[in-house]
């Protein structure tokens, strides 16, 4: 009679689940801070030699699903993932945003974070800013495809202007979203993992979490199953759960936590976003520099936000919304094609719930949000007029023009799941806390997508990563240092 | 005797295929298969939105292809080594 092999323990005061922009940050904040910590990652590690810039190659490497999640609904949404130490910060574009302070006030006024005021987390953006070395896009660095859009804003006397990423030494290999070949973009894979394990954290790839364990009501660890074979448990009285929207709803439920409010796997923004393309007398050469350099933010109090986009060959011919001899001609004109992206801060709401161990993610595009991309659509076709564009194509279906555009037939991807695990003062109504604890599960701890109450408008990594930090230092009972040198004085 | 050059194009769209998530995986491999054919392509252009799908996963395969990327400007392979020298001259990770 065969026996179950006894896992391998490991005791740690923090367990974190996840290394991606959450996961990460707690971990090295912690580690520095003197925790003995243990960060379970579901991915793998990448190497950067390995990193091909060929888009078709490394989406099936680095992506979860090969980048193919989508939603239920109408339209279908594709919901990009990343897989990996660094999470999807190793295949984002790199934009950081601060919260806007519209958006905490409104998180104060609605879901009771009183605590999260501009300045107190303050110490806590500059921190993170500080250790990715965010900086704003030069414009040599931004190439041409920024320079039309640019073109085109000044033209219109529309709002407009370079984006802050977290590069540095970048040298615009144009390819951000299919793993940065030169590692210029300061991912928390190359920042922060480094140094959680420089400060003694054992960072673990290929365990898959299984269960967050809680006894009486307060945190005692997790079990995994590792890629390797064997299982793992590690004792801890601090869980923090950072897989990512998606996924950090599945394992709580899983592990029958979170569910009192029934707030769990719902609430859930996206920033849906599509992408138009434009045929113009230069050459282009849209790879050419830092996809996403510059913004146009002229309609944000209208929920709608242009961010550059751009890619290689094989990633154009995919997006392009055009099919037969018409692709081809455009595809052949590849060196004078711009391209750019359209964002909405979403009024709708999904879910996400697992069916045989997958997530299965429901999004219904409203009628206010539709309204929103026709809006936007026509707005883009403007840009790019004004820029000397020769044709624009929208991502619509031909003869459909973005007046009469219904929802389903808006070709739409999404890059920022957030709101799963919702923080709400109030138990009833959130998740999680102020502080991110489990409401209802003592040491068990959220820091990723999942607890952002609301839409943003902005690109998310730079809020996830500013909560970690606070989650961090509020677990250390410490305030914020204001500058890096501070923190390493403080941990000696 | 000389060896056949991988089709890089034909396996990254393979590859991509095979990480889609059921029931995707399926569906794509279907539209794959019709679009390289070309009674399955007229059927295909009957529907305007799974023709472009079809189309762009094709597309995507043969501009994935070094030398079609490259007559375009777009070199990968010299975009990877640019990254792994810089890499190696400076001491990034």
């Amino acid at each position: 009679m065969s026996r179950r092999r006894e896992p391998r323990v490991i005791e740690a005061d923090v367990c974190v689940i996840g290394a991606g922009a959450g996961g990460a940050v707690t971990a090295a904040e912690l580690a520095e801070g003197g925790a003995s910590v243990v960060v379970l990652e579901q991915g793998p590690r990448h190497d950067a030699d390995r990193f091909s810039a060929r888009p078709l190659d490394m989406l099936a490497r680095l992506y979860r699903d090969g980048g193919q999640t989508t939603t239920l609904g109408t339209p279908p949404i594709l919901l990009p993932l990343g897989r990996g130490l660094g999470g999807t910060t190793l295949v984002n574009s790199g934009t950081c945003f601060r919260t806007p302070p519209a958006v905490l006030e409104r998180w104060q006024r609605e879901f009771g974070l009183e605590a999260l005021t501009d300045d107190a987390l303050d110490p806590c953006f500059a921190r993170v800013e500080a250790a990715l070395s965010i900086s704003e896009v030069t414009p040599e660095l931004a190439g041409r495809n920024a320079a039309v859009a640019r073109r085109g804003a000044e033209a219109l006397g529309w709002s407009h202007g370079f984006l802050r990423r977290n590069a540095r030494g970048c040298v615009g290999s144009g390819v951000c979203a299919f793993g940065c070949p030169t590692s210029a973009k300061q991912h928390v894979g190359i920042t922060y993992v480094p140094r959680a394990e420089a400060a003694g954290a054992q960072v673990i790839s290929g365990a898959d979490v299984r269960h967050v364990l809680v006894e009486r009501g307060v945190a005692r660890g997790v079990e995994a199953r590792l890629a390797s074979g064997g299982r793992l448990e590690v004792r801890a009285p601090t869980v923090i759960v950072a897989c990512g929207t998606i996924h950090t709803p599945l394992l709580l439920a899983r592990s029958g936590l979170g569910r009192a409010s029934g707030e769990l796997g719902r609430n859930l923004a996206l920033h849906p976003a599509t992408g138009a393309f434009a045929l113009m007398d230069e050459v282009v050469d849209m790879a050419k520099g830092v996809p996403q350099s510059f913004y146009v933010d002229e309609f944000a109090s209208e929920g709608i936000m242009f961010e550059g986009v751009a890619g290689p060959p094989s990633y154009v011919a995919m997006s392009l919304p055009l099919s037969g001899t018409r692709h081809a001609a455009a595809m052949a004109s590849y060196r004078n094609l711009a391209m750019f992206g359209l964002m909405v801060s979403d009024r709708s709401r999904g879910s996400v719930r697992a069916l045989a161990g997958r997530p299965v993610i429901r999004y219904e595009l409203v009628e206010e949000d539709v309204v929103r991309f026709r809006r936007g659509l026509r707005r883009m076709e403007e840009l790019f007029r004004a820029a000397g564009a020769r044709e624009v194509y929208l991502g619509l279906p031909g003869g459909v023009s973005p007046e009469r555009a219904p929802a389903r037939d808006l070709k739409l991807m999404a890059f920022h799941p957030l709101g799963t695990a919702r923080a709400d003062a109030r138990a009833e109504h959130g998740v999680v806390d102020g502080d991110l604890q489990l409401h209802g599960a003592q040491g068990v701890y959220v820091a990723d997508g999942s607890v952002v109450p609301s839409s943003l408008g902005v690109n998310p990594q730079l809020t996830i990563m500013a909560l970690a930090t606070r989650l961090a230092y509020g677990l250390l009972g410490r305030a914020v240092p204001r500058t890096h040198e501070e923190a390493h004085v403080l941990s000696d | 005797m000389s060896r056949a050059k991988p089709d890089l194009g034909r396996e990254g769209l393979d590859r991509f295929v095979d990480a889609a998530p059921q029931p995707q995986r399926s569906g794509l491999r279907l539209l794959v298969a019709l679009e390289r054919r070309p009674r399955g392509r007229r059927m295909l252009g009957r529907a305007q939105a799974v023709d472009q799908l079809a189309n762009g996963l094709l597309a995507m395969g043969h501009y994935e292809d070094p030398a079609n990327a490259l007559a375009l400007g777009w070199d990968a392979d010299a975009v990877a080594a640019r990254g792994r020298a810089l890499r190696r001259e400076e001491g990034r990770p």
